[in-house]
Formats: C-alpha cells, sequence, structure tokens
C-alpha cells in the first residue's frame, strides 16, 4: 500500500485535525490535555492570519481506515524566529495512524515539510521529542536532527493562563 | 529608576541587534561575573564585540535582516524594548537598554501561544525590576491576542534565571514531561528536502 497523497490543509480537514490531535495525545498518555476546539482550530488555521498550518495525508477510498476514514496522518506546524540564524520552522505534531506506519507516509511528510522550509529560507526545523520516545527519536536522528537538550542544555519552560494573568497585572 | 517599556518599531532595529549581538558573547562567563571566554573581557555594552570572530561567526543575520522579518506585512517575530530617560543613559549613550523578542506560537493541546525568544537587559540596568516588566508586558500581549501560555528556552546551568522563572509560577516542561528539544538544519535539512537516503 504505497497508495497516498499528501496535501494542504482546508476548513473541512478540521474534524480530521482535531482527531489525529486526540489520538497523538492519547499516545503520548495526555488525552485529557487537549482542550482545543473545532471552532478553536477553525478560526487559528483558516482566518486572515493563520496560527498554525497543516500537512495532510490521505488514502483513496478503497483503503479507509475500519473507522471508515481516508485522512490518515498529519503535521502541524509553524514559523519562529531565532535571532542569530533568522526564520525557523517549527514542528508541532506529527502523526500516522497506526494501521498506516511502514509505508513511508511519515517519510514522505518530513521531507515534504523541510522542502517548505528550504523554500520559506528557513534556517532549521525544530520540534520537542519526548525522552522515551526511542522510535521518534531514532527517525529524527536518522534524518540528521540533533538533540539540544542533550547537547547544549536547553530546558523548555512554560507559564500557564492563571500565571500569566498574574504577571500581566504586575 | 524610571524607564518606559513599549512596542519596538522599525527605528529600534539598530538598538535591538546592537543588544542581540552584546547578549550572546560568551553567556556563560557573563552570568557568572567572571570573564568572557569569547572576548576576554568583564564587562559588555561595547559594539567592537560584533566584531569578535566567534560571535560573528554564529551570528548570520544583519541588521536588515530583522528590519524585514519584524517589520514587514507579515512579521516573524514581534519586540518590545526598555528605554530610560535622558538622564539615565549609559557610558556609551544608549537610552535602549533592554528588550524581549516573541513570537506567536500554536499548542495542538491548548491553542494559541506564545513564545519568548530573547529576553535581555544590559548588565548596568539589572536589578530594577525591567526583566519581570519585559515579561510581564508579553504575558498582557499574549492574553489579549487569545494565548494560553507562554513558552520558553533556558539553559540548565542558568540557575538563577531558572529560580526566577520558577518563582513566577513556570513549570519546566523538560524535566516534567520528559521533552527533549531538537533541531535539524544546514546541510541535514536540504538533505532532508532532497530525500537523500537516510543514514
Amino acid at each position: 500500500m504505497a497508495n497516498f497523497i499528501l496535501r494542504k490543509a482546508e476548513p473541512r480537514d478540521v474534524p480530521d485535525i482535531l482527531r489525529l490531535i486526540k489520538e497523538l495525545a492519547k499516545f503520548e498518555e495526555m488525552e485529557e490535555q487537549v482542550v482545543l476546539t473545532e471552532t478553536e482550530l477553525l478560526q487559528d488555521g483558516f482566518g486572515e492570519q493563520p496560527f498554525y498550518h497543516c500537512i495532510m495525508a490521505e488514502v483513496p477510498e478503497d483503503r479507509r481506515s475500519s473507522d471508515g476514514h481516508t485522512v490518515v496522518g498529519f503535521a502541524m506546524y509553524y514559523f519562529t524566529y531565532d535571532p542569530w540564524i533568522g526564520k525557523m520552522l517549527y514542528l508541532e505534531d506529527f502523526y500516522v495512524m497506526k494501521e498506516y506506519r511502514g509505508y513511508g507516509i511519515g517519510t514522505e511528510i518530513f521531507r515534504t515539510l523541510s522542502e517548505t522550509a528550504v523554500k520559506s529560507r528557513c534556517s532549521g526545523m525544530h520540534f520537542i521529542v519526548a525522552e522515551w520516545n526511542k522510535p521518534s527519536i531514532d527517525f529524527y536522528k536518522r534524518r540528521g536532527a540533533s538533540d539540544l537538550s542533550h547537547e547544549e542544555g536547553w530546558r523548555l519552560f512554560e507559564i500557564d493562563k492563571e500565571y500569566l494573568l498574574k504577571m500581566s497585572a504586575k | 529608576m524610571d524607564y518606559t517599556i513599549r512596542v519596538a518599531t522599525l527605528e529600534d532595529c539598530k538598538d535591538i541587534y546592537r543588544m542581540i549581538m552584546v547578549s550572546r558573547c560568551g553567556d556563560r562567563r557573563v552570568a557568572q561575573g567572571g570573564t568572557c571566554s569569547v572576548c576576554a573581557r568583564r564587562t559588555h555594552g561595547h559594539s567592537e564585540l560584533a566584531k569578535h570572530e566567534k560571535v560573528s561567526d554564529q551570528v548570520k543575520i544583519a541588521q536588515r535582516d530583522l528590519e524585514q522579518d519584524g517589520f514587514s506585512k507579515n512579521p516573524f517575530f514581534q519586540s518590545i524594548i526598555a528605554e530610560v530617560p535622558e538622564q539615565h543613559r549609559s557610558k556609551d549613550g544608549h537610552s535602549k537598554v533592554g528588550y524581549a523578542l516573541y513570537f506567536f506560537a500554536y499548542s495542538s493541546w491548548k491553542g494559541r501561544s506564545v513564545y519568548m525568544e530573547d529576553l535581555y537587559v544590559m548588565p548596568e540596568y539589572r536589578g530594577k525590576g525591567i526583566g519581570k516588566a519585559l515579561m510581564s508586558k508579553i504575558a498582557q500581549l499574549g492574553l489579549a491576542a487569545g494565548c494560553n501560555q507562554l513558552n520558553f528556552a533556558v539553559l540548565n546551568w542558568n540557575k538563577e534565571s531558572m529560580d526566577f522563572y520558577l518563582s513566577q509560577g513556570c513549570w519546566d516542561v523538560t524535566t516534567g514531561l520528559d521533552y527533549h528539544c531538537m533541531r535539524c538544519e544546514g546541510p541535514a535539512l536540504e538533505a532532508l528536502a532532497r530525500g537523500d537516503p537516510k543514514n
């Protein structure tokens, strides 16, 4: 089954985008953390100034999944900025449904992303990976990615809304 | 000391660029109050540092890139400036003494978020609440734009900064969730785009 296409996401893909976000979060054992809604995804991805972009992987009708889906994988990304080297592409989510793995879909999505990065004159592509996710780390390292947390000691920090409100009031 | 925090304009790029170059020089040693391992100076704030081979090797962008990328129709980043009045200008005559550079990002779990890429205050202006005020402004602007979280990265040896952030209610995603920051750039990125066979 090498038959699949990759295409840019359209507004009609929003339900599949949310479905796949939740499937990936489930894999990371974080399903209850997904509070994003289809309405927000629609506004944020397809409004005047999109906050994100998506690539969708689709198989033909005769290869539908057991639950009847033809959209079987996706990548969500956006552009960021490094004051030393300029524009970067940040890969937020990258997922292929289990039954469709091993057919080169992930490889082709990743290649398309890097092509997008190069065409948009980005200096690099970056993303985060969980330390325990060895198959993904191997996938990325085989393709030339370096682990900045390990090599340079970077730690990612986060401030949630509650503290943002406190900080902005000071 | 009096200071103002405001949104940066195109005219501020010269100072933002100056501070980007200085803030990158020998980060480790500056934080510990020692001698810079890159330029062997104890104090910073001199634009000559930018000419130092090691620093200028690593900074690939020019002032005009900042101008294009931050101040055209579709900006790739936003920035804010901390400014002091005339009477408090630095020894070199600068009144723009701190900056923060940020952009809007997206969490597939929570939606709109803001990423703080750079936060810097010139050494002689530290300890006056300017850093905190810059971060507070980003929080305000982020919330106004509908963001639910603020993310940023800190180097693991920078204990002073980590302690400050933790005291403000931040949490360490890397140790908390075992997340690692990864990057693919330069020749590896180009090879990937071409679809070269994997190692």
